[in-house]
């Protein structure tokens, strides 16, 4: 028996140490910390409710967009606020464009190295390179400046942020041809490029990414006009189709030498998603990727917020009561020491009705799957066929299907998003589009539910002369990494760590995989 | 009753034209800093922000002027006196004004029913035209330290670090401008409140007749209403 | 030490597969882009082709959103991927470096050691319950901040959360955060800061400050901090105010003004003054470098800006969070230390009806007391006087 740390989980947004016992080369039991304690909730209370979009969206700087109009949301919930048409398509534009900046940045950037080892790309053929590259559908680039530019890095012995990596890990599949790994490092560089051009649509419509600027309470203050949507147009153009062309067959290509990874990194089973990208009936139920919950086999119910949940039996707060909903519970931080046997960790314990919900893009799609949105079908089911599973749904959750659920998700979000600029040309062309309900600063309760690329993110306000009298937030990652409940049940990530295979306890691969896919 | 009589001598030309000025640049200034706080209708702005730099110069220069004037220009030493001492020497506190403080303040809150003998101005009056100097010199300052030409001075720069930036400067500046709102209105009060003879002698320079003073401030005849 | 004496960072470029026409075209681009002209490049060349090594660095996160990261990963000229392979070797990079855990940590200790790094620090220094507000691999954030900087050439404080704590440092600072310059004071560390706010930070003002350090060499000779302003921050780019470089200042001067959220004025791209657009009172260069590779920024996309570039690493309170709010008004409250805050305006207006009132209140008294036109009855001799005598003084 060992204990195995992996502090701090690079390449993820913010601090996060993963610890599990290894029986057998099998993990048998996990906790997972979040090391950061902000409190940005106290610092929005006693101000103006607009002023809650600009600082609360700085929880996280990954996903920044979904709180931005989470917290919007509540703010028009909390003072009965409805926006107009105009605003809606802008606001999932906005979110639709963080949407695949995310999910690109998190496959190549944050994920590639589990699986793509950059020394193994050094003995590649660059000829037989773009004779794979064609085979696998996937985009061809100049394979070999990238060798030479590896080779510069590898042989001059300054690894920059490649130092210290697990290079030849036994971990990385045995049998994945130097080429596949060539491919994918140009990709990786290439990646960087590509998001940052999902990141420029955010820039033309928001102001900046990240940390965007032009959610108001009523709708936005964009104005979209003739050269502003060309340019957001021939971006998401160019994205959309380098996801359709490289990332998809990138996923599909190499999936197949990872299969081990359909057999671990699952989890607790139930999943949870508020939905997102709003139709016009801005009903949870009807968004492009809808919200419900899987709390028992495959099957969806429709989700009730009032359901949310946080314990704090192993946090560092020293709350009198716990097990409180978001909007009644306190936060009195109060540090004691790392015990994984008492308080571990900065999250708190959420839960929905209780039980430990797993939230992320295969908590959509599978949610999506089951309630017969069909892009999102003809995805998945294409999917399921290429890796022999056809008809099995079910074989999703595992570590691969975090994956392979994310890498579907942007090819569906990447179209959405094409067609909402598309219905802001046609309204245009009608004559103006509405872009603001004008409105009061009136006293009341309310919420926003929404989901950020890596997960659900509900914000909670209420408003007492004209100020911010509560403001509570329960983010995507908390779900995911929430530490154990008062009766000791395990959160998503801890759970899902069960049973993941380590061949070499100083080096932990599968887990820092596991960890991973939940984008935390 | 019976006031003093109001001679020229009391407030010399200039310092009529000079409290013109102020009085101009101060409507003026108050006027389009109101504005530029918030601009409450359209087409204003460029106006505005001209006006105010314009006469901020004006009521700074004027001010300065006026205090290097009352080292040479000889006034008054009372109301009702034709007997003149340097400017400087009326418009600092006089023994009497030090003195006769209870006096006033007795009198203005209707302890003491006759009217207090004094040096020039009664003490509150006084006070209050000392206070214009301070308070022009702190609007100035505020000013200058949300003037971009100039607000990395290192001056400037420490009080705005002090604080803490012009954010917070600017509404300083705003507020000190409700600040001389208010003192520029219990000024005008206690100036008219026995009369316009004052008024029409600091605007208008017209004299007018009444009791007569020495220059120690006792009473030396005259004409009674 | 593997990699101690090899030839010039060109050769270095050339092995990274960088030739000679990228090479000089991409000297071109930086040119321009920090407004040099041309004739600097044979200059900028030179500088680079005698360089010895990629010179190492640090990117520490304290209490941070990832935002800085993220920022950084946006820039084009040059692209994140010749930052980090072919202009410096960062070592430590938590939100994409391909170590994790004791790994990553030890690629770390190995730069600390060998010193000369320059360390980048993005999020607040968390001192917070009692230094345990972040702790990363056992150790107190604020423990592995003082290491790291002590052994550094000089520490850039990315973003305005490493500036003065940012929004994290808003009132009431749950989390006891402060700036990487104020925690250096404290602790008596002497490493130069260069500071560079904004939430997050401008990816192009680091490739500046990295232009300067590697190209113009001018950390080596020191000038770079030569060029900073009280608050550290370089005067290039911290010098005018965003108001003074926007383009719709000339809306603001002919007083065309945004009144309105979804107002006609709004489709014509008035100047935002009025929703409260901090521009005036804010100090960057935005307006000119703009944001995600120059495709927009927050006055363009139709925002007022929120003055998210305020920060006074020298002093608490002025966060831009605090100095800043309500972010979407002109009118606001005047923080008053502990004391609270204070509106301005509703002070004023109670002062000034109270005395008012009072006035008018004497007024009337005033008049009851027939003292109005001409006043009382003049005393026969002054009161001081008066009471002199009595007491047998007197001449
Ligand atoms: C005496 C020297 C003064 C100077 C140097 C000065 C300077 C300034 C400057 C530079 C501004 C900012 C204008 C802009 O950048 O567009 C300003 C604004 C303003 N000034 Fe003055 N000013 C002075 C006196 C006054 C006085 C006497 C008043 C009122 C009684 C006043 C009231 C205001 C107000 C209300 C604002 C708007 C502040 C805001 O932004 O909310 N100023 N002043
Ligand atoms: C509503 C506007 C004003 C009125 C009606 C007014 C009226 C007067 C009157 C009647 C006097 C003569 C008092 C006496 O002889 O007992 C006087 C003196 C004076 N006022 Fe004003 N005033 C006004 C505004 C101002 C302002 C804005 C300032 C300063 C910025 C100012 C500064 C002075 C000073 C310094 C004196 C002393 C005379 C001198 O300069 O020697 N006044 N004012
Ligand atoms: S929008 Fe803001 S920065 Fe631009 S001119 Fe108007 S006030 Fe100045
Ligand atoms: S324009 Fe203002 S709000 Fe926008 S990034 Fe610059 S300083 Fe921040």
């Amino acid at each position: 028996m060992a204990r195995v740390v992996v502090d701090p989980l690079t390449r993820i947004e913010g601090h996060l140490r993963v610890e599990v016992e290894v029986n057998g080369g099998e993990v048998t039991d996990a906790w997972v910390s979040g090391t950061l304690y902000r409190g940005m909730e106290k610092v929005v209370q006693g101000r103006d409710p607009q002023d809650a979009f600009y600082i609360s969206q700085r929880i996280c700087g990954v996903c920044p967009i979904s709180h931005g109009h989470a917290s919007t949301m509540s703010a028009e919930a909390a003072m009965g606020i409805s926006i107009p048409e105009g605003a809606r398509l802008v606001r999932n534009i906005i979110e639709g464009a963080q949407f695949l900046h995310s999910h690109i940045l998190w496959f190549y950037t944050l994920a590639a190295l589990d699986y793509v080892d950059p020394v193994k790309a050094l003995e590649a053929n660059v000829a037989d390179t773009y004779a794979l590259a064609q085979a696998a559908g996937t985009g061809a680039c100049d394979f070999g400046a990238v060798k030479d530019r590896l080779a510069g890095l590898v042989n001059n012995g300054q690894l920059s942020i490649f130092s210290n990596g697990w290079f030849g890990h036994p971990d990385y599949a045995a049998d994945m041809p130097a080429e596949l790994h060539l491919i994918a490092v140009a990709h990786y560089l290439e990646a960087l490029q590509i998001q940052a051009e999902a990141a420029q649509v955010i820039g033309i419509m928001g102001g900046k990414f990240p940390h965007f600027m032009t959610s108001i309470n009523g709708g936005t203050s964009f104005v979209p006009t003739e050269e502003k949507l060309d340019d957001v147009l021939f971006r998401l153009l160019k994205i959309n189709n380098w996801v359709k062309n490289t990332m998809i067959p990138d996923t599909l290509a190499i999936a197949p030498f990872y299969k081990d990874a359909l057999g671990f990194g699952g989890g607790t089973g139930k999943f949870l998603a508020w939905g997102v990208f709003n139709d016009p009936s801005f009903d949870l139920t009807s968004r492009y990727l809808p919200g419900g919950a899987i709390l028992d086999g495959l099957k969806v119910e429709d989700p009730d917020p009032a359901k949310v949940t946080e314990y704090v039996e192993h946090s560092w707060y020293d709350n009198a009561e716990s097990n409180l909903h978001p909007s009644e519970g306190e936060a009195n931080a109060k540090y004691t020491e790392y015990n994984t046997d008492d308080k571990y960790s900065w999250g708190k314990a959420v839960r929905y009705d209780e039980q430990p919900t797993e939230v992320g893009p295969l908590s959509r799609m599978l949610i999506a799957y089951l309630r017969g949105v069909e892009p999102v079908q003809d995805l998945i089911d294409g999917t399921l066929s290429a890796l022999g599973a056809a008809g099995k749904p079910e074989v999703l959750v595992s570590l691969l299907g975090r994956v392979a659920a994310r890498n579907l998700e942007t090819a569906y979000v990447g179209d959405l998003t094409v067609g909402w600029v598309t219905e802001v040309i046609e309204a245009m062309k009608g004559g103006s589009v509405d872009l603001f309900t004008e409105h009061e600063i009136k006293d009341g309760s309310g919420y926003g539910l929404w989901e950020a690329p890596r997960g659900s993110v509900g914000h909670w306000m209420t408003v007492k002369g004209g100020k911010i009298d509560r403001y509570n937030v329960v983010a995507p990652t908390t779900w995911d990494i929430a530490p154990r409940d008062r009766d000791g049940v395990r959160g998503p990530m801890e759970e899902a760590l069960i049973g993941t295979p380590v061949s070499d306890v100083e080096k932990p691969m599968n887990v820092c995989r596991v960890a991973r896919s939940f984008d935390p | 009753m019976a006031h003093p009589a109001h001679y020229r001598e009391a407030h010399p030309l200039v310092f009529v034209i000079t409290h013109w000025i102020n009085l101009i640049s101060m409507v003026a200034l108050a006027c389009s800093g109101f504005y530029i706080h918030y601009p409450f209708f359209s087409g204003f702005m460029g106006v505005a922000r001209g006006m105010h730099f314009f006469f901020m110069y004006v009521l700074i220069i004027n001010l300065t002027l006026r205090i290097v004037l009352a080292f040479f220009v000889k006034s008054a030493t009372v109301l009702g006196s034709r007997e003149v001492d340097t400017d400087i020497k009326n418009w600092l506190p006089q023994k009497a004004n030090v003195h006769q403080f209870g006096a006033w303040i007795k009198y203005y809150t209707f302890f003491k029913k006759d009217h207090p003998l004094g040096a020039k101005y009664g003490v509150l009056q006084k006070g209050s035209y000392i206070l214009t100097v301070p308070l022009t010199f702190l609007m100035a300052y505020t000013g200058f330290c949300i003037y971009s030409p100039v607000m990395d001075w290192g001056f400037f720069q420490a009080g705005l670090n002090l604080v803490n930036g012009p954010m917070n400067m600017r509404i300083i500046h705003y507020f000190c401008m409700w600040v001389f709102i208010i003192f520029t209105a219990i000024h005008a009060y206690l100036a008219n409140v026995e009369g316009v003879a004052p008024s029409r002698l600091i605007f208008a320079w017209k004299e007018e007749e009444g009791l007569h003073f020495d220059a120690d401030g006792n009473p030396a005849g005259g004409k009674s209403h | 030490m593997a990699h101690e004496d090899h030839g010039a960072v060109y050769d270095l470029l050339k092995s990274r597969g960088v030739s000679r026409r990228d090479f000089l075209k991409y000297c071109g681009s930086l040119a321009a882009m920090l407004g040099l002209s041309e004739a600097m490049v044979p200059q900028m060349v030179a500088a680079v082709e005698s360089g010895t090594k990629l010179q190492p660095a640090l990117w520490l996160n304290g209490g941070s959103c990832s935002g800085c990261t993220e920022s950084i990963a946006q820039v084009d000229t040059p692209d994140v991927a010749s930052i980090v392979l072919d202009l410096l070797s960062i070592n430590y990079f938590e939100t994409i470096m391909m170590a994790q855990g004791d790994d990553a940590e030890k690629a770390a200790e190995e730069t600390i050691k060998e010193g000369g790094y320059i360390l980048i620090y993005e999020g607040s220094v968390m001192t917070g319950q009692d230094g345990n507000a972040l702790v990363i691999n056992g150790r107190k954030s604020t423990e592995i901040l003082a290491e790291a900087a002590a052994g550094a050439a000089a520490v850039l404080a990315v973003g305005s959360c490493a500036v003065d704590g940012g929004w994290v440092a808003a009132a009431p600072n749950p989390a006891g955060a402060i700036g990487v310059q104020e925690f250096l004071t404290d602790e008596g560390i002497s490493t130069p800061v260069i500071n560079l706010p904004t939430c997050p930070v401008n990816p192009e003002w680091i490739v500046a400050m990295v232009v300067d350090v590697l190209l113009l060499g001018k950390l080596a000779d020191g000038s770079i901090l030569d060029e900073l302003d009280d608050f550290g921050r370089p005067k290039l780019i911290y010098g005018q105010s965003i108001h003074d470089n926007c383009p719709r200042r000339g809306h603001f001067e002919n007083g065309e003004f945004v009144y309105q959220f979804g107002s006609e004025e709004e489709k014509k791209g008035y100047c935002l003054y009025p929703l409260g657009c901090k521009g005036p009172q804010t100090f960057t260069n935005c307006p000119i470098v703009r944001w995600n590779s120059r495709s927009g920024w927050c006055i363009e996309a139709g925002s007022p800006c929120i003055g998210c570039g305020s920060a006074n690493p020298t002093k608490h309170g002025g966060n831009w969070v605090d100095v800043g709010t309500p972010f979407l008004n002109r009118h606001r409250d005047l923080p008053l230390g502990g004391l609270g805050n204070t509106a301005p305006g509703t002070v004023a207006g109670v002062v000034g009806g109270v005395a008012g009132a009072a006035l008018v209140a004497h007024g009337v008294g005033m008049k009851v007391a027939g003292r109005m036109d001409g006043g009382a009855d003049y005393e026969p001799m002054k009161a001081h006087d008066a009471k002199k005598m009595k007491k047998g003084g007197g001449e």
